[in-house]
C-alpha cells in the first residue's frame, strides 16, 4: 500500500494535475475570501469553510479522475493486480495519495485564517474543529471520485460523472428546505453532506457527524475494492 | 512448480480457453505457441491471478492462485503482453517502485536493480524518463520489472515483441540464462523462438492444447517433407517447366522475382528423395544457372500447421464422411535472405493461389 501511495503522490506532481488541483482550489478560496471578507469588511470564518465545502464539488473531480482510469488505460492496473498487494491496499494507497494532495491545498488556506484572526478574534478550537470536519467531508468526495474512476478508463468521463454526482448531492441539499414531508426531509438530511456541517460552523464538534463522513468514505472505498475484485471475472 | 488443471474461461459467450491442463516442473522453460487469439494471454492472465477462470485451478509452487493470491503472486514475475509502465517515471524510479510493490526484503536494493539493468541492457537508460524510451527499451523495462525480487516463476507474454533482430537474440539469451535456475513460461507466435529457448512447447490453438512435446520431438512427428528455395536466372515459365520435369519433384512454383531476370522458386521433393543433383543437372542442361540454393529445414512452423491440419482432417473425415477432406495443402515456409532475420519469421505466410488454412479462427469448433 505504501508503495502505491508514494507512487501516486509523486504522480500528482510529476504531471500538472496536482498543481492544477491546488491552484484551482486556492483560486476559489481566495476569490471567496476577497468577496466575503475583505469587500464586506466582515471577518467571518463560517463563509471560508462553507465556500470550501462547495468548492470541493468542482476541484475534487480534478483530483480523483485519474486514480484508476489512468491505470486502466496504461494497463498498469495489471501490474498492481498481479503484485502481492491486496485490492484494499491498492485502493487505500490511491485514496490516501489523493487525500494528501488535498491536505497540501488545504494547508495554504491557513494563511486566510491567520489574516482573519489578525482582524478579529476567531475561536481557535472552532477553527480546528472546522478543519477536521472539512477533511472528513472531503474524504467522502474523494472516496466517491475514486470509486467513479474505478468504473471507467476514460478520465474525462470519470471527472464529469463525479461532478454530476456532487452537483446532485448539492441539489438534494437545496431541496431539503423545499419539501414538506418529514420522511423525505429525513432522507434528504441523511444524504446531505452540507446540512450536517451546520453544527461545525456553530463551533460544535459533532462526533456523530464526523463519523458519518468517515463511514460514507469507508463505504465507497469498500465499493471500489469490490469493483477491482470483480474485474477478474469480466 | 506450475500446475494448471482444466482451466476454462469464457468472455461472455466467446470462448477464451477450454479445459487447459498442464504441469511445468521446476527449472523448465516452456513455450506457449499459437496464433492470434489462441488463448495464450488468457492462460497467463489466469496463472498470474489477473483474471479468474470459470472453472479449473492454477497452482504456483503448491499455492492456489485463488485461495492465497498474495502468496502465489509473490512467487511470480509477470511481463504482460503490453508492458505495464508508468510513463511519467524514470526507469530508476519505476524499478524502485516495483521493488517496494513486490515487498522485496532479502535483497540489497541498489545492487539488485543494477544487476537487473545490467542483465537486460538498461544501464545506460537508468535515468531516462520511460515515456521517452523506444518501444524496444520499454519492453526491456517491462522485462526488468518482471525480474525484480528474483521470483521463482517467470511468465513472459511475447517477451521479444517490438525488439530489433539483434535485441531479440540478446533477450533470448538472457531468458535462456535465467531459465537455468527458474521456471519460465513464455508465449510467442514465432516458432523459431521456442526452438531457440524452450525445452518444451505447448501448442495452443483455439483455446485448447493441440500438442505438448519437446521441440525436436515435434519435428520428428512429421517426416518426409523436403523443401528447397532455389534462385534461378531465366524466364519464369520455362524454368518452372524444367523444375517440374525433374524426377522426384512434387511441386515447384515461383515465389518472387528476386533479381532482374531471376526468380525464386519453392520446390518440394517427394518423400525421401534428394532432388538437388538432378535439379542442378537439369537446369544446367537447359542453360539456366542456379544463383542460390537453400534447403528449408522442417521448421516448427510446418509442424504447427500440420498439427492443426491433422486435427482438421480427422474432424472432417469423421464428421462429414463421403466428402473428401481438403488435401494437397502447400504451405509456404517464410524465408528471408538475411540470417539475422531468419529467426523472426511470422507464423504463417500463405501462397496466394493455394487453398487457405484458417489457423486463426476462433469462433467455431472445427478443430
Ligand atoms: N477482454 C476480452 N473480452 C472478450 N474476448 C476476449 C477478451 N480477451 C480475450 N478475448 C478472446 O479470447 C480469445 C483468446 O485471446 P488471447 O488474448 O488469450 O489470445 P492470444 O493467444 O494471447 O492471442 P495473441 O497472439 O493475439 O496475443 C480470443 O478469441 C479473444 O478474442
Ligand atoms: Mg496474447
Amino acid at each position: 500500500m505504501s508503495a502505491i501511495f508514494k507512487r501516486d503522490l509523486r504522480g500528482y506532481f510529476s504531471s500538472p494535475l496536482g498543481f492544477v488541483f491546488v491552484a484551482a482550489f486556492l483560486i476559489i478560496m481566495n476569490l471567496a475570501f476577497y468577496v466575503t471578507n475583505i469587500l464586506s469588511g466582515k471577518e467571518n470564518l463560517k463563509t471560508v469553510f462553507s465556500v470550501m465545502l462547495y468548492g470541493l464539488i468542482v476541484v475534487i473531480p480534478i483530483l480523483t479522475m485519474r486514480t484508476f482510469s489512468e491505470d486502466y488505460k496504461q494497463r498498469t492496473d495489471q501490474l498492481l493486480l498481479t503484485s502481492p498487494v491486496k485490492a484494499s491496499g491498492i485502493v487505500l494507497g490511491k485514496f490516501f495519495a489523493a487525500l494528501t494532495v488535498f491536505l497540501i491545498g488545504l494547508a495554504f488556506t491557513v494563511i486566510q485564517v491567520i489574516v482573519i484572526a489578525a482582524f478579529g478574534t476567531p475561536n481557535m478550537g472552532s477553527v480546528i474543529g472546522n478543519y477536521i470536519a472539512v477533511i472528513a467531508a472531503a474524504s467522502v468526495y474523494i472516496a466517491i471520485g475514486v470509486f467513479i474512476s474505478s468504473l471507467t478508463e476514460n478520465q474525462l468521463v470519470a471527472a464529469i460523472a463525479s461532478l454530476g454526482i456532487f452537483v446532485g448531492i448539492l441539489l438534494m441539499d437545496f431541496s431539503y428546505s423545499l419539501v414538506r414531508a418529514d420522511w423525505l426531509k429525513a432522507i434528504l438530511y441523511w444524504v446531505s453532506l452540507y446540512r450536517r456541517f451546520n453544527t461545525f460552523y456553530l463551533g460544535v464538534f459533532s462526533i456523530a457527524d464526523f463519523f458519518y463522513y468517515i463511514s460514507i468514505s469507508a463505504v465507497f472505498v469498500f465499493l471500489t475494492v469490490r469493483v477491482l475484485e470483480k474485474k477478474r471475472w469480466s | 512448480m506450475i500446475e494448471v488443471s482444466s482451466l476454462t474461461k469464457t468472455y461472455g459467450k466467446k470462448r477464451g480457453i477450454d479445459r487447459i491442463s498442464f504441469v511445468v516442473e521446476e527449472g523448465d522453460i516452456v513455450g506457449f505457441l499459437g496464433p492470434n487469439g489462441a488463448g495464450k494471454t488468457t492462460t497467463m492472465n489466469i496463472i498470474t491471478g489477473y483474471l479468474s477462470a470459470n472453472s479449473g485451478a492454477a497452482r504456483i509452487g503448491g499455492v492456489d492462485v485463488l485461495e492465497d493470491p498474495v502468496e502465489a503472486k509473490k512467487k511470480i514475475g509477470y511481463l504482460p503482453e503490453q508492458p505495464p509502465l508508468y510513463l511519467d517515471m524514470t526507469v530508476e524510479e519505476y524499478l524502485n517502485f516495483i521493488f517496494d510493490l513486490k515487498l522485496v526484503k532479502d535483497l540489497k536494493r541498489k545492487k539488485h536493480l543494477n544487476e537487473i539493468c545490467e542483465l537486460v541492457g538498461l544501464t545506460d537508460h537508468f535515468k531516462r524518463l520511460i515515456r521517452n524510451l523506444s518501444k524496444g527499451y520499454k519492453q526491456r523495462v517491462g522485462l526488468a520489472q518482471a525480474l525484480i525480487g528474483n521470483p521463482e516463476v517467470l511468465i513472459l507474454d511475447e517477451p521479444t515483441v517490438g525488439l530489433d533482430p539483434k535485441q531479440i537474440i540478446e533477450i533470448r539469451n538472457v531468458i535462456k540464462n535465467l531459465g537455468k535456475n527458474r521456471t519460465i513460461i513464455l508465449s510467442t507466435h514465432i516458432l523459431q523462438e521456442v526452438s531457440a529457448i524452450c525445452e518444451r512447447v505447448l501448442v495452443i490453438n483455439n483455446g485448447q492444447i493441440v500438442a505438448d512435446d519437446k521441440p525436436e520431438n515435434l519435428s520428428a512427428l512429421i517426416t518426409g517433407d523436403r523443401k528447397l528455395t532455389v534462385r534461378v536466372s531465366g524466364p519464369r515459365d520455362s524454368v518452372r517447366r524444367v523444375l517440374r520435369g525433374v524426377e522426384g519433384v512434387q511441386y515447384a512454383e515461383a515465389t518472387i522475382q528476386a533479381e532482374r531476370g531471376s526468380y525464386d522458386f519453392l520446390v518440394e521433393a517427394q518423400p525421401n528423395v534428394d532432388i538437388r543433383k538432378p535439379m542442378f543437372s537439369a537446369l544446367a542442361r537447359s542453360g539456366y544457372p542456379i544463383l542460390q540454393l537453400k534447403s528449408m529445414e522442417l521448421s516448427l512452423e510446418d509442424i504447427f500447421i500440420k498439427l492443426v491440419e491433422e486435427k482438421k482432417k480427422s474432424y472432417v473425415s469423421t464428421s462429414k464422411q463421403g466428402k473428401k477432406p481438403k488435401s494437397d495443402l502447400h504451405v509456404n515456409v517464410s524465408e528471408s535472405t538475411s540470417a539475422d532475420f531468419d529467426d523472426i519469421a511470422p507464423l504463417v505466410t500463405k501462397n496466394e493461389d493455394e487453398p487457405e488454412i484458417d489457423v486463426s479462427r476462433t469462433d467455431d469448433q472445427t478443430f
